[in-house]
């Protein structure tokens, strides 16, 4: 990890690294070994907080030395800084990580099937035109998108939450009913 | 001599240096503890803000006498303690300010 940090620091104008570089090693030093204490996750944020944090310091510092201007107004700031209330949800990310583990495990599995058939001589037939129709795929696409929006819909209405039912609790007068 | 509103970072890096001189890691350490681990300033930002911070004379940089450690810490300004003050006293008149305004609201 420090040999990592060693070359993000290289990022960095060579004018900021020699006044500030060996410092920063030494203060990530320390920060290693509060992460080899920490618990997995803690460790793995610390270490996203701190790769992102050389390469977007490195960028600013060379933006400065550039154009003489900070790109980002870290000190003076001309507007609060908001957070929304939107959260990216945790479990998205690792749904997202397990998906693509599974599509890398599956390609693997195919590449392995397919090393372990013999070679065959005979070509794959190409595809011809009569095999493929525009009028089919787009009647197959279309009844693939309503068949998903039917899915959806029952799950929406059984739910509670289809625009019907929306709807029907909201009142002339302004504002919903919340059941 | 009034100066702008600074970000919470640099206002709890100034906090730190306030205190009492600090190298680069105790800053950190402590800007953590000061915002009850809300605040966890990466080393990037760190030297950022006090590169910015040393360039407008709001802190300085000294040979720790602690060499055991082999750091360099700071320490703040006479400008940097009366900015930092004029910073708490706008941050004590927005307080009392959202205080009012939020009890007339409550009524």
């Amino acid at each position: 990890m420090l040999r990592l940090y060693h070359c993000l620091l290289a990022l960095y104008p060579a004018s900021y690294r020699s006044q500030y570089g060996g410092e920063m090693l030494s203060v990530l030093r320390e920060v290693e070994i509060e992460a080899a204490q920490a618990k997995t996750w803690a460790r793995i944020s610390l270490r996203v907080r701190e790769i992102g944090g050389l390469l977007s310091g490195a960028l600013t510092e060379h933006t400065h030395q550039v154009t003489g201007f900070y790109p980002a107004p870290v000190l003076f700031p001309r507007r609060p800084r908001m957070r929304t209330e939107f959260r990216f949800p945790k479990a998205t990310a690792i749904l997202m990580t397990i998906i693509l583990v599974a599509v890398i495990m599956a390609i693997e599995k195919a590449k392995a099937i397919s090393d372990s058939l013999p070679p065959s001589s005979t070509p794959i037939p190409q595809i011809q035109p009569e095999h493929f129709s525009t009028v089919t795929t787009f009647l197959v696409v279309l009844g693939l998108a309503i068949s998903m929006a039917a899915v959806g819909w029952l799950v929406a209405f059984s739910l509670r939450r289809s625009g019907v039912q929306r709807f029907s609790d909201v009142h002339p007068g302004g504002g919903t009913s919340h059941k | 001599m009034t100066t702008a509103p600074v970000t919470e970072p640099v206002l709890l890096i100034l906090l730190s240096l306030a205190e009492r001189p600090r190298h680069g890691y105790a800053i950190l350490q402590d800007t953590q503890e000061m915002s009850d681990g809300r605040v966890r300033l990466s080393t990037g930002t760190l030297y950022g803000a006090l590169s910015r911070l040393l360039e407008d004379g709001w802190i300085e940089r000294f040979e720790s006498e602690d060499q055991s450690r082999g750091k360099q810490s700071y320490r703040l300004t006479a400008v940097g303690r009366r900015n930092l003050q004029a910073e708490v006293s706008r941050l004590k008149q927005l307080a009392r300010i959202a205080g009012l305004r939020v009890a007339r609201k409550e009524t």
